[in-house]
């Protein structure tokens, strides 16, 4: 066990089964990465060592939140996850296409998400280990009805600790939305999407925990030849977050997008981590990464593109810009490369910069209160990878989280 | 009568360098004034001083609109309290859509005078009716503020936005820079149609050559940071046949 950090132990628990021994014993082991650890430089977790990992030991019924009526909008099935466990109501009456199971008894599975999920993180040992709820989705055809899986959650005496396995046969498609929106102690979901051949997964993750919320998910992909993630990431809530994805290409013509927008204020903690692996030849990656910190919250890019030895003709780009709107605003942003092919086309950027004084003087120079002029700045600069978004219920959910954030500063775009 | 705009004795630095050294100017209702000067005259800053840019010192002196002082307004409050500055360099913002843009600042205005917000149909007739006199398409109106426009687009929507917010006080800074001469036809026919009774404009000019198609009512001679002269139109062409040498030296 690391020195100089405490660490939650895991002794006591109740485990079943061998892939959740494992990962407990592993958990045992590592415990919580400590401030050396290279990938969790920017990412103190500190403030976790003294927590007490206390999965609810019920389902208990709470009042249904955003999630909720975002799913309804959008007309998707929605599964709850309530403090961590799953609401086995939600999964009656599944779309056409749609089979759950529990993975809670089916080692099998365990495995098949151990082996998806990132490795070295300590969430993929600890919430193996804990599985407060446990689901497999198996996904066949093309589902007429988009997904959504709400992440609930109002005991700050709680770690939620969901694990949820989403498997897509070959040729498969479905839209998907996860929405965080917890008030748990900490929020620790470890998502494992598998997409066989051909099949096709756009998704986006909305986190809108509570204030006080530590919210930590692990996200682990693996896409076949063929197979086509469209993924993007929504941060603006919690006191700390960290969305992590690992994507694994392991099939030629694989196409990953993996994009994302942090948006903080106060003294909150935004990480967006992502490791894509193209394993194989002929695949394309495509990050577009933008984030606006307000007073003296703190953003963290950290995108590594590794490109095997024998995976040319590879296309990778990741693009990163982070706007600060206070001086106190601080990011890290650290785009990496390791390509090991040598016919490749990969690029990667980073800007930091503020709002430019004479745009926001054109504007204000037409009658537009600054408050207005600088929401419709932050908007534009928002705007280009909320649009890259092809499932426009999905683009309308994000650009709605992303409005009502900048309301609450009282920035809004439009006159009144 | 009290004029809509007054500077009175107006000084401005930036940094510790003074630009602006005692400028004065009346413009009353239904005036068109021209100001003409050489490059580092301090046109530029005037213009901007007028409409409240951060990053100029007013060392002394008062801008009032309607007798009012308007110094400690910021230039949002100073636009809805009438006045517009045309750029000489719009500005791109990319990711800003054009119509939700035009529409912002009508509403902003209105809001203003305590009238309801313009209903989105309505606006885009609105709108429509007067770029079509400003030969502006619906495809530009559709891009992004300002992007992928040509010099002289730029310019048009300039005079589109001040058709659009009646300004009681427009104020043209080299409106004429980077136009060809359909174009400057085209901005200066659409200045022309907003001259009005209760409106005053404000030209700043390099060259003669706008004032051909703007006639103004009285043209100021800027040097130094000061009205060198001050006359009807005919000083324009004094200017254009003996430069502003020769001005200088009879100031």
């Amino acid at each position: 066990m690391p020195a100089l950090m405490m660490q939650p132990d895991l002794s006591n628990l109740v485990v079943s089964g061998p892939v959740r021994n494992a990962a407990r014993t592993a958990w045992q082991q590592h415990g919580w990465p400590g401030p050396r650890v290279e990938s969790w430089r920017f990412t103190k977790l500190d403030r976790l060592g003294a927590r007490d990992i206390t999965p609810a030991s019920s389902l208990s019924p709470t009042t249904a939140g955003d999630g909720l009526a975002m799913a309804q909008g959008m007309g998707a099935h929605a599964i709850r996850i309530i403090n961590g466990i799953i609401d086995p109501a939600s999964l009656e009456a599944l779309p056409t296409g749609l089979t759950a199971g529990n993975l809670h008894d089916d080692q099998d599975a365990q495995d098949a998400m151990m082996a998806l999920a990132p490795p070295d993180h300590p969430i993929s040992n600890l919430s193996m280990a804990v599985m407060s709820g446990g689901l497999v989705l198996d996904v066949a055809g093309e589902v007429p009805k988009s997904l959504a899986l709400i992440f609930e959650g109002d005991d700050a005496s709680l770690s939620a600790h969901p694990v949820v396995l989403i498997r897509l046969a070959p040729a498969a498609r479905m839209v998907m939305a996860e929405w965080h929106q917890s008030a748990v102690g900490l929020s620790a979901p470890l998502i494992g999407l598998d997409l066989a051949k051909k099949a096709s997964l756009d998704f986006v993750k909305i986190q809108t925990e509570d204030s006080a919320t530590s919210h930590l998910s692990a996200t682990g992909v693996l896409l076949a030849e063929k197979a086509r993630l469209a993924g993007f990431s929504l941060s603006v809530g919690g006191e700390m977050a960290r969305l992590e994805t690992h994507v694994t290409m392991a099939g030629e013509g694989a196409d990953c997008q993996l994009s994302a927008i942090y948006l903080g204020r106060g003294r909150q903690h935004h990480d967006i981590t992502t490791v894509l692996n193209h394993d194989i030849g002929h695949c394309t990656s495509d990050q577009v990464i933008r984030g606006v910190l307000d007073d003296r919250a703190r953003g963290v890019y950290q995108g590594k593109v590794r490109v095997a030895k024998d995976a040319q003709k590879t296309d990778g780009q990741q693009m990163s810009r982070a706007l600060l709107l206070s001086r106190k605003a601080e990011v890290d942003a650290k785009p990496e490369l390791e390509i090991y092919a040598d016919d490749v086309v990969c690029a990667h950027g980073a800007t930091v910069g503020e709002l430019d004084a004479t745009q926001l003087f054109y504007l204000t120079s037409r009658g537009i209160p600054e408050a207005n002029a600088r929401a419709m700045l932050i908007e534009a600069f928002l705007i280009d990878a909320i649009d890259s978004v092809e499932i426009d219920s999905l683009s309308k959910i994000l650009l709605n989280v992303a409005t009502q954030w900048m309301a609450q500063t009282g920035l809004t775009s439009h006159g009144d | 009568m009290t004029a809509l705009l007054e500077v009175r004795n107006l000084y401005a630095s930036v940094g510790d360098k003074p630009i602006l050294k005692g400028i004065n100017l009346s413009l009353n209702a239904g005036e068109v004034h021209a100001i003409m000067g050489p490059n580092g005259s301090g046109k530029s800053t005037m213009s901007y001083v007028l409409a409240g840019r951060d990053g100029y010192e007013i060392t002394g002196g008062d801008v009032l609109i309607n007798g009012d002082s308007v110094l400690e307004l910021s230039p949002d409050e100073r636009a809805r309290a009438g006045m517009f500055l045309a750029f000489q360099y719009p500005v791109e913002l990319p990711g800003v859509g054009g119509m939700s843009f035009l529409r912002a600042a009508v509403n902003a205005r209105r809001l203003e005078a305590g009238e309801n917000e313009v209903d989105q149909l309505a606006f885009v007739k609105m709108v429509r009716a007067k770029a079509g006199e400003l030969g502006i398409s619906d495809d530009m109106l559709k891009r992004a503020v300002n992007v992928g426009f040509s010099g002289g687009e730029k310019k048009r929507y300039e005079i589109l936005q001040m058709a659009l917010l009646e300004p009681s006080i427009g104020i043209l800074d080299e409106t004429d820079s980077g136009l060809d001469v359909d174009a400057l036809k085209i901005v200066s026919d659409g200045v022309n149609m907003l001259r009005a009774p209760e409106r005053t404009m404000l030209v700043i000019t390099h060259y003669q050559r706008l004032l051909n198609h703007i006639v103004p009512d009285h043209v100021h001679i800027l040097a130094d940071g000061k009205i060198r002269k001050s006359g009807g139109k005919e000083l324009a062409l004094e200017v254009e046949e003996s430069g502003y040498a020769g001005i200088d030296d009879a100031a």
